[in-house]
């Protein structure tokens, strides 16, 4: 009996995201159906919402530590910029991709140190650290976005393999690692853990600096793999790409069920909320809407995401 | 004016969905009285007081205030007729001055617009001065210990002429000398014919501050009466409604040695603190708030090491400087306060059984969850922790079935010592004779058992070696064929 | 006693921040003597106009318990707003009307902000989040986004209208501060006043500190929330038309990725990100050092692309020095 009840909790957020989705479909095919439902479309959504998607399940990880990470964007552009500065200069290119990780570890440990050893908040030092990291591209870069790179390279987000590009098969590997990483090892556990109760994972042994640093360097990773993914698919780095990114990826992990408290949150609502987000921004494309207008929906979204939870929860608590 | 009665209640009964919180309590407190108000854990004392503060309606009963019947007593009622409580948490202001945290409720009360500083000091210092507290008006109060919090408190409640002062439990978070300043601060209140009700169920307390005394048990109205009229056995037996269990714990046969410390010390908190367990030993560690006893306690689980001494463990020297080092050592601990320390209460049961040993089930690549659940459901067994599954949340679980679990959480990591601080703290009385079943259980096991606890009866019961901490040094080891001892 | 408090008062934030602006003049007039100046002062100050204000309405929202990431968008929708309507012909020129419409719309989003978190329960960093993305993409959408480059008549009026005019004997170039460098001056006052003297003030202390407790003694917590977003939001609109008014210009992006610098100021100050704490003459000091810091950096040679690294820089140190200041003063009083 207690069994279904917790687990029904869990679901009914997943529910609802799948009948958000089904939603926008049957919207779409009344309004724009032979646009909306085409293969190139399709294509042209898979080629989209991986840089993103990546970057949220890094946002994830940290929300559901406690913390937050909004350096994220910062990373992502440093690692593009340093990657692709390396490889325009005719290193290889896993080399590059290998270092832009690097980075991404690196700018992530860095933050987490900070929050773990000197217990500031997440909120604070990654809103400094994206000033950092953004500032440390803007340095290396002087300025003008690292251009024209060589066409291999560009073929990482832009290429495919058949009628499927390869940035699909980069978001399913990182989305199943990171799934595999949450429910499956004694880290991702141990993240749970530090977000439910940070004194009580204290007390149980948990070295809470060390899960804080690697949680934060975890995340990290994500955004340098983001960064390779958004420096190949715009032929560019530069400081400033991406900058929507950051309310993006909270409005996804919000969206997708992750507690902002930390503790909670799973990686198959995070993958469907970035489904939907990125179903309605490519409805937003097709009916020639402002892009504007999807940051004032995502606005609206992001709140809606709030209010439904606290809804929800209420329903969940009577029912207790 | 000693007799005149204050506050009467007369059969109220409370009950929150079904379950009975308060069964009829009859309660008289008179003007100028110390009235304890004694039970165990669970026995409605918090319902109570918030009966008597208005927080809750009471579904049946009467109450009277001075005389007057008073119906649906909402807070502000309660207060406008002189009633306050002091909470534990005391409701206070860390980022405010002192003066700030005594004068605020008054000005908000009046509806004042603008501040006046100098008001507020004049407040402050009056009703310090009538409680005889002295301390520096300008001091935050995040820079205040908590007796300074405390005295904060009871100010400010003063300055809304109180007439009766209810305080919740006012001397578990204080040290000895905190605690004798706060009888007298309670004593010159009572010489000014405030009414004063301290929940309370130390009995050495007890006897030095109350007049009169009121029994609670599972709701119910036991007794009252003159603090003289009762003796330890009377007490402990309206207190439990068990007479006193004479049924000490003695282990089997001493085995060999398994845990010694010597001359530990931890400048500050103990120091030359040195005693041994042998095999089948429950060891009680017992002293006032400030004696050291939880220091010693959490150095030994490495959160605060001590930085000098000996730890020999099984014969072998061990060092503990970190909790990762208390682990590797296989050294439990059970801490002080369940819930903020103890328990991920959102999580399920598994999940906090499995946390300080989940990396046993990191099997190969990944994580065994069907060994992790296998283990979570035979601890729920042999435990008897009332729980249908291992996966509902341990927010679900009772007091003593959510302290079972953090047992549980230890014994999976098969301790070679396991150190309780407070096991028993807000468990109810079945639940903890089946505690310390378990412990004694574990001890004749051969595990090592330190139960850190103020609560001497307890460590009477279950303990067969007692060290006695007086300001941070070992005052005297004793066994436990004592019936009081001076702490 | 008395010595003990003068002593952690050389120390406390406040002074230690003076200590680091004074330090910093001094490297900075080492290597560019020209620093010590009129011109200096005038041009630290005019820059410090907006930052000042935008930090007053940051700072009161997290003494309050939360915290504003929305104000740059909001700025810019109150500032755009009112040029957009007069370009199409539909207000008039005063400067009354455009100060009035600017506040107006900050006042409105400021409500919403206070109803998404004190009615609705949303965590203040998520809500004001949304809020700045309804705001700037709602704007772009419907009014669309146009730069305009010249001021209505009654602005142009208070754009002509100097405090100060100082000439620089050597270069002959003149300086001028406008007559609005008496908002953040007044706006300073009145809050200062307001935190510390009125029982609003002390409740946005209180609930900030301990939002359970300011329930129990009765203050109205919700009310107080509503306050401090609504007054941030009002105050970020007439900040915003000053910024229109001295910079000759409205962009609908004008101040986006402002919020980060704001915060950063106010938490050199001395105001606590966890709430409760702060006061106004901290968080000036805080905005002075960042202003300093953002002003001077061409004087001491680094490369404009280097800037905003060393910007960063500074003020993750000042955010671990006042995080390690806050720690230190609560261990050294409970010993």
């Amino acid at each position: 009996m207690e069994k279904k009840k917790y687990g029904k909790q869990r679901d009914d957020h997943i529910v609802v995201l799948i009948g958000m989705i089904a939603a926008v479909l049957i919207l779409m095919a009344f309004l724009k159906g032979k646009t909306y439902y085409s293969l190139s479309n399709l294509r042209s959504m898979i080629f989209q919402f991986p840089e993103f998607g990546i970057l949220a399940f890094g946002m994830m990880v940290c929300m559901i530590a406690g913390g937050i990470d909004l350096s994220l964007v910062g990373i992502m552009n440093l690692a593009g910029v340093v990657a692709a500065i390396m490889i325009k200069n005719g290193s290889p290119i896993f080399l590059g991709v290998l270092v832009a990780v690097l980075i991404g570890a690196a700018c992530g440990a860095f933050n987490g140190f900070l929050i773990g050893f000197l217990n500031i908040p997440a909120m604070l030092v990654t809103l400094c650290g994206l000033e950092v990291y953004a500032g440390l591209s803007l340095a290396i870069t002087g300025g003008p976005a690292v251009n024209a790179l060589p066409d291999s390279f560009k073929s990482i987000a832009n290429g495919s393999m058949g009628p499927i590009p390869y940035v699909l098969f980069i978001f399913i590997i990182v989305a199943l690692l990171v799934a595999f990483v949450m429910k499956y090892t004694t880290f991702g556990h141990e993240i749970y853990f530090l977000g439910s109760n940070k004194v009580a994972a204290k007390y149980s042994g948990i070295n809470t600096l060390k899960v804080t640093v690697l949680t934060h360097m975890f995340s990290g990773i994500l955004g340098g793999i983001s960064g390779i993914v958004i420096t190949s698919h715009l032929n560019s780095a530069k400081s400033s790409n991406g900058e929507t990114y950051t309310l993006m990826s909270l409005l996804i992990v919000v969206l997708g069920g992750v507690n902002p408290d930390g503790g909670r949150g799973r990686v198959l609502g995070v993958t469907l909320a970035i489904i939907l987000l990125q179903l309605i921004s490519n409805a937003f494309t097709i009916m020639r809407a402002p892009d504007t207008m999807k940051t004032f929906v995502n606005g609206v979204l992001l709140i809606a995401a709030l209010i439904l939870d606290v809804a929800l929860e209420k329903r969940n608590r009577k029912r207790m | 004016m000693a007799n005149e009665v204050f506050l009467k209640l007369e059969g109220i009964k409370k009950s929150f969905g079904g379950v009975h919180a308060l069964r009829g309590v009859d309660l008289e407190i008179r003007k100028g009285e110390i009235h304890c108000l004694a039970g165990e854990n669970g026995c409605g004392k918090s319902t109570l007081i918030k009966a008597i503060s208005g927080v809750h309606d009471v579904d049946e009963g009467k109450i009277w205030i001075e005389g007057e019947q008073v119906e649906h007593l909402h807070p502000i009622d309660a207060i406008n007729r002189g009633v306050q409580v002091i909470y534990q948490d005391f409701a206070i202001f860390p980022n405010l001055t002192v003066a700030e945290n005594i004068a605020l409720n008054g000005e908000v009360k009046d509806r004042t617009k603008l501040v006046s500083w100098k008001r507020i000091h004049q407040v402050a210092e009056a009703a310090m001065e009538q409680v005889g507290a002295r301390m520096d008006p300008d001091m935050l109060l995040e820079q205040l210990p908590v007796a300074g919090k405390q005295m904060v408190a009871i100010c400010r409640a003063i300055i809304n002429d109180a007439k009766l002062l209810i305080l919740d439990e006012p001397t578990t978070a204080l040290t000895e000398p905190e605690v004798e300043r706060l009888f007298q601060v309670i004593r010159s209140l009572k010489d000014k014919g405030i009414a004063i009700m301290i929940v309370n169920h130390k009995l050495d307390e007890i006897y030095k501050i109350a007049d009169r005394l009121t029994i609670l048990r599972n709701g119910s109205f036991v007794s009252t009466g003159l603090i003289s009229e009762y003796d330890t056995q009377r007490f402990t037996r309206d207190l439990t409604g068990h007479e006193f269990e004479s049924k000490k714990y003695v282990p089997e046969n001493a085995g060999e040695e398994i845990f010694r410390v010597e001359h530990l010390t931890l400048p500050g908190k103990f120091e030359d603190v040195s005693f041994a367990i042998n095999k089948g030993d429950v060891l009680g560690i017992t002293g006032l708030l400030g004696s050291g006893r939880g220091e010693l306690g959490e150095a030994l689980f490495g959160v605060t090491p001590a930085q000098s001494g000996k730890i020999f463990l099984n014969g072998e020297e061990i060092r503990i400087k970190s909790i990762d080092d208390a682990l590797n050592n296989r050294i439990g601990y059970v801490p002080e306060d369940r819930l903020t320390q103890g328990l991920f209460m959102d999580r399920s049961i598994e999940d906090n059984t499995v946390v300080s040993s989940i990396r046993n089930y990191f099997h190969g690549l990944k994580l065994n969850e069907s060994e992790m659940e296998e283990a979570t459901n035979r601890w729920i067994g042999e435990l008897s922790i009332a729980a249908p599954s291992p996966k509902p949340p341990v927010r679900t679980l009772s007091g003593g079935n959510a302290q079972k679990v953090v047992i549980a959480k230890w014994l999976n990591t098969e301790p070679r010592l396991f150190i309780l601080n407070g096991p028993t703290v807000g468990v109810d009385i079945g639940a903890k004779a089946e505690i310390h079943a378990i412990l004694r259980g574990l001890a004749a096991q051969g595990i090592g058992i330190i139960i850190i606890s103020d609560d001497l009866p307890e460590l009477f019961t279950n303990c067969n070696k007692i060290v006695v901490m007086r300001q941070g040094k070992v005052g005297v080891i004793t066994d436990n064929s004592v019936d009081n001892i001076e702490l | 006693m008395k010595k003990g408090k003068r002593n952690s008062m050389l120390t406390s934030t406040q002074m230690i921040l003076l200590y680091v602006i004074i330090v910093f003049c001094i490297i900075v007039g080492l290597r560019q003597p020209a620093f010590f100046s009129v011109a200096t002062v005038i041009n630290i100050a005019r820059a410090a106009i907006f930052s000042a204000c935008f930090a007053l309405c940051e700072m009161i929202v997290i003494i309050s318990g939360g915290i504003d990431v929305s104000f740059p968008a909001i700025g810019c929708v109150a500032m755009y707003v009112p040029m957009y309507l007069i370009d199409k012909g539909m207000g008039s020129q005063s400067a009354w009307f455009c100060f009035g419409v600017a506040i107006l719309i900050g006042l409105g989003f400021g409500l919403f902000n206070s109803i998404l978190i004190a009615v609705l329960d949303i965590p203040p960093l998520i809500a004001t989040l949304a809020t700045s993305s309804i705001a700037s993409g709602g704007a772009v959408t419907i009014f669309g986004s146009h730069d305009y480059t010249s001021l209505p008549e009654g602005l142009q009026k208070i754009y002509n209208t100097n405090l100060i005019t100082y000439v620089d004997p050597n270069t002959g170039f003149s300086y001028v501060l406008n007559i609005l460098v008496l908002v953040p001056i007044i706006a300073s006052i009145i809050v200062a006043f307001l935190l510390k003297r009125t029982m609003l003030g002390r409740g946005l202390y209180a609930i900030g500190g301990a939002k359970h407790a300011a329930r129990v003694a009765g203050l109205n917590v919700r009310g107080l929330q509503f306050f401090a977003y609504i007054f941030s939001g009002a105050f970020t609109g007439l900040t915003a038309m000053i910024y229109t008014t001295l910079m000759k210009s409205a962009r609908i992006s004008a101040l986006m990725g402002d919020e980060m610098i704001i915060i950063a100021a106010c938490v050199i100050g001395g105001v606590r990100i966890t709430g409760g704490h702060g006061t106004v003459s901290g968080t000036l000091l805080g905005v002075l050092l960042i202003t300093l810091v953002q002003n001077s950096l061409n004087m001491l040679g680094i490369p404009t692309s280097w800037q905003r690294f060393v910007v960063g820089i500074i003020i993750l140190l000042g955010t671990i020095l006042t995080s390690w200041q806050t720690k230190r003063s609560l261990k050294a009083e409970k010993a």
